[in-house]
């Protein structure tokens, strides 16, 4: 056992010593480095260093949570958090923590990302890749990540995990009104290449040049993977069980029910080498594939323990944060590292087979009217490129895409055989491998 | 007890660490350390869904060389620590290796301490007390008879002080404590639904709760909602006027008007997360919309959301005019981009906590008052729209194509409302917006939200509002 993760039993053994009938402490260290550039040049280099325990205790049904931050007090205050607890009113829907004996694989991250001390030459290999492409004006960010997580449940659960990632993300510029954005996730450092990202950056910008306004009403959408991943954020974040329960979703009811075209499965899987990589969710539970639609069918929501014996069925080891974050909430289930399964297509068959359409690199704002019905609209950014028999024909700014998200993936009929990983800010987040995907006849609106 | 309190900030530390930081001579060293306690307790259908309680100490340091700009932060608080922060900062700043070196305004230092104070302290509220409240909300909206599902509805609280000091002699202690209140309701009828996602926030104590009035605001929203399902109709796509209620006005100015003129974004430090602006430096004193459109940003404004005395870098904070009678007039300044544009800073830079680094933010933004009655707004309208609020919106990258579709709207008919209008969409252009206002009313209105900006995203809190606004001849669909 290590560090963390005797520190982790230590602070879960002290809550079950005051009186926690359940409890998971999650001792998380981390340190993220980030470079971040634009107008071609470095603005600012930071870093942020964190070790805390992310605490659940629960007495009964009354349950507390809590992020400790003073580290070297966490037995002590974890104690306190119980007494609190006691006196909490209780959560009849509280469903418990997950038990068993859980067995996870290792976890190998790459050291010598760990080690890395220049981040700033990822960011200057980019600007020159995306400038020699044509672009005269290159923004962007670089981090590295290294996390380090020891946890303990009153569950049974002992384990520990390690990751270290890297992300970049180049937008270009040819013109004022012309750009391409790409993106590389990298797991390892080998595979973080600066040069090409940049470079497929510039030359996005390029193509982009002399936009005209597009035009409103229908048209075929090819979405790149970058630009997906806005939509599958939505989309997966709606599967989560308790938005489900407090009816924040369009998957209401919709087990067993067709939600997208035939052509698109949709899983979650964690275990894949990505930069989410994670060996258990944060009750513990050993993390998995999970298939959440097969061939257009919604299969399962995202569990935990407590939302799995609400809805009458098994974790799907989907567990969130044992806390609130900005964007969660607390005890809320949620995907980890979504997977759009890849078709037999390619990008330049997609193209040749479309009439009428447009081709998007990416996306932002995607804002619902209802999340029950799925009523929404995003704003295409970066190339948005027209598409008329079979060809490009020149680029397009000033559009939105004003439809309904269920409709969306029931209009895919096209995916590519290659992947991607993708992840951008907290647009195309978390982390996914996407497919470059077709969907017809979208509703295309624009300013009047 | 009900969780924990905020303990005191160990001044000397912050000053024994800017006394390493300035050992090497920097343009600007800056170290904070900040003391956070954070609760929040959630309901579900009635429920206790999750409570939580925690408390956060951490620190910065933020080092400028003529080479680059180094941020380290840690929840670890120590001199080793800080020693730490400093060489990682230090080093940072020396990658950057800047074409153009890096500046800052000069600013004058500024020794003061300032603080929000509380007439019920939220750290005395009980974890009970708060359930009762939002039990009652609860409650009152089952009451209507409306079939509301989901109502999921979360209170959450902060304290958070803090000590700022930098290499030019700013020495600043505040206190701030801040509560909001969440809900969400899905309102079904005739089997349709519609969705409402509320907020709202203020800083100061448990009193704040009591000047929103949640136990009638929220089942009239219910009810209301469920009007507009059962009686609402679509608008007819075509020219209407428009008046706008002060939510809607409130996001436009928010989204329209304060983002654009962000100064980062105008010399493109956001470029690749964010945006950058239709706005750029030489368009001081150009149209941007009619005379009536005014809009003002000011952090000072008791016990908003987003009022603050001094702002990150510590500069006092101040009313910043930036729409003004039609013309682009000021834009959100921090220390580096008033360096680069020629200006002083109007104290425009915030950050989420001490772990982010501080950039260009908004508090309250809203339209000036103008002088007529809502009544007559309206009642001047021969075939019109009154949009009250809205769902759906956003706005483009550049900040210049904008679309709000409506929570609740009516159709105004020869000066008098005629029922709801269902959905009804703006889609419009950033000067089609500010050119169209003929008319504005007097009584001002503030909604509270979170923006997001920054990479990694930072949540701020804000207000936006103003008072009714009319529109005329725009497309609505």
């Amino acid at each position: 056992m290590n560090r963390l993760t005797e520190l982790a039993e230590r602070v879960m053994e002290s809550s079950r010593e005051a009186g926690a009938t359940d409890a998971v402490a999650e001792v998380i260290e981390s340190y993220t480095q980030q470079v971040r550039f634009s107008n071609s040049q470095i603005d600012a280099v930071n870093s942020w260093t964190e070790k805390h325990v992310a605490l659940f205790v629960a007495v009964g049904k009354r349950v507390v949570s809590s992020d400790v931050r003073d580290i070297g007090a966490a037995e002590t205050i974890a104690k306190s958090f119980v007494e609190m607890a006691k006196r909490t009113p209780p959560s009849k829907s509280y469903g418990g923590v997950a038990s068993g004996k859980f067995k996870y694989r290792t976890a190998r991250p790459d050291k010598r990302l760990i080690q890395l001390k220049n981040p700033a030459r990822f960011a200057y290999d980019s600007i020159d890749a995306a400038e020699r492409a044509g672009a005269n004006n290159v923004g962007g960010t670089f981090f590295v990540r290294h996390d380090k997580v020891g946890l303990a449940s009153s569950g049974g659960a002992r384990g520990s995990d390690e990751r270290a990632s890297s992300d970049l993300s180049v937008r270009a510029f040819s013109q004022a009104e012309a750009s391409g954005h790409a993106v590389c996730c990298a797991s390892r450092l080998s595979g973080m290449n600066a040069v090409k990202t940049g470079e497929r950056a510039g030359e996005l910008a390029v193509k982009a040049k002399n936009p005209v306004h597009g035009n409103q009403g229908r048209a075929d959408l090819i979405l790149e993977p970058l630009c997906l991943g806005s939509f599958v954020q939505s989309t997966s974040d709606m599967m989560s069980a308790l938005r489900v329960e407090i009816s924040t979703s369009m998957f209401v009811k919709k087990i067993g029910k067709r939600v997208a075209s035939d052509e698109v499965t949709f899983l979650d899987d964690p275990t894949v080498d990505s930069t989410t990589t994670r060996l258990f969710d944060h009750e513990g539970v050993p993390t998995r594939k999970n298939v959440m639609i097969r061939n257009g069918i919604l299969k399962t929501y995202f569990h935990n323990t407590s939302t799995a014996k609400r809805f009458k069925t098994r974790t799907t080891a989907s567990a969130g944060p044992l806390i609130p974050t900005a964007f969660t909430f607390a005890a809320q289930p949620i995907p980890l590292h979504p997977i759009v399964a890849p078709g037999d297509w390619t990008k330049d068959e997609m193209i040749a087979d479309t009439a009428h359409g447009l081709y998007l690199n990416n996306t932002w704002y995607t804002r619902y009217q209802n999340y029950d019905t799925g009523e929404f609209s995003s704003i295409p950014r970066d190339a948005i490129l027209a598409i008329e028999h079979g060809e490009i024909v020149g680029a397009v700014r000033n559009i939105r895409v004003s439809d309904n998200m269920l409709n969306f993936w029931k209009s895919v009929d096209a995916l590519s055989k290659s992947q991607e990983e993708i992840y951008w800010w907290d647009e195309a987040a978390p982390p996914s491998h996407l497919p470059i995907v077709r969907a017809r006849a979208m509703n295309i609106t624009r300013s009047s | 007890m009900h969780g924990p309190t905020v303990s005191m900030i160990d001044e000397d530390l912050a000053h024994a660490i800017l006394d390493i930081a300035s050992r090497s001579t920097p343009l600007l060293a800056e170290v904070r350390l900040e003391n956070r306690i954070s609760r929040s307790i959630a309901i579900r259908a009635g429920q206790v869904s999750s409570v939580s309680s925690s408390s956060d100490v951490g620190m910065n340091v933020r080092i400028a060389l003529p080479s680059g700009i180094g941020f380290a932060s840690s929840n670890v608080v120590s001199r080793s620590e800080g020693s730490k922060l400093v060489k990682d900062a230090l080093r940072q700043a020396k990658k950057g290796k800047r074409r153009s070196p890096v500046a800052f305004s000069s600013e004058p230092p500024v020794r003061t301490s300032w603080e929000v104070r509380q007439h019920k302290s939220l750290a005395d509220v009980s974890v009970d007390e708060k359930l009762e409240h939002l039990q009652s909300i609860d409650s009152a909206v089952m009451k209507t008879g409306v079939k509301v599902q989901g109502r999921y509805y979360e209170l959450k609280d902060w304290e958070v002080s803090n000590y700022f000091v930098n290499s030019d002699g700013s020495r600043i202690k505040s206190f701030i404590p801040r509560i909001k209140i969440e809900a969400y309701n899905l309102i079904s009828a005739k089997g349709e639904t519609e969705q409402s996602f509320r907020e709202w926030a203020a800083s100061g104590g448990w009193e704040k709760k009591d000047e929103w009035n949640l136990l009638e605001v929220l089942p009239d929203e219910a009810v209301m909602l469920k009007k507009q399902i059962e009686k609402g109709k679509r608008v007819t796509p075509g020219k209407y006027d428009l008046v706008c209620g002060p939510e809607v006005v409130g996001i436009a100015s928010h989204e329209s008007c304060g983002h654009p003129m962000e100064a980062d974004r105008i010399i493109g430090r956001e470029m690749s997360q964010a945006g950058r602006s239709f706005v750029s430096p030489d368009m001081i004193g150009k149209k941007v919309g009619s005379e009536y459109a005014t809009v003002i940003d000011d952090p000072t404004v008791p016990g908003t959301y987003g009022y603050y005395a001094y702002d990150e870098e510590g500069v006092k904070a101040r009313p910043r005019y930036l729409y003004k009678n039609g013309l682009i007039n000021e834009f959100f300044q921090n220390r580096e981009t008033a360096a680069k544009l020629g200006v002083q800073s109007n104290g425009s830079s915030r950050a989420e906590t001490y772990l982010r680094e501080p950039i260009v933010r908004m508090a309250n933004t809203f339209v000036a008052p103008g002088d007529f009655q809502d009544d007559e707004l309206i009642g001047s309208i021969k075939k019109g729209v009154l949009m009250n609020s809205f769902t759906e919106w956003n706005i483009d990258d550049k900040r210049y194509n904008q679309k709000y579709v409506s929570r609740e709207a009516y159709f105004i008919l020869d000066g008098e409302l005629a029922g709801p209008a269902r959905k009804c969409t703006l889609e419009i252009t950033t000067p089609g917006f500010w050119g169209a206002i003929d008319a504005v009313s007097r009584k001002i209105e503030l909604s509270s939200g979170e923006c997001g900006k920054g990479d990694p995203i930072q949540g701020m809190a804000v207000t936006n509002g103003g008072p009714m606004i009319r529109l005329r001849e725009v497309n609505l669909r």
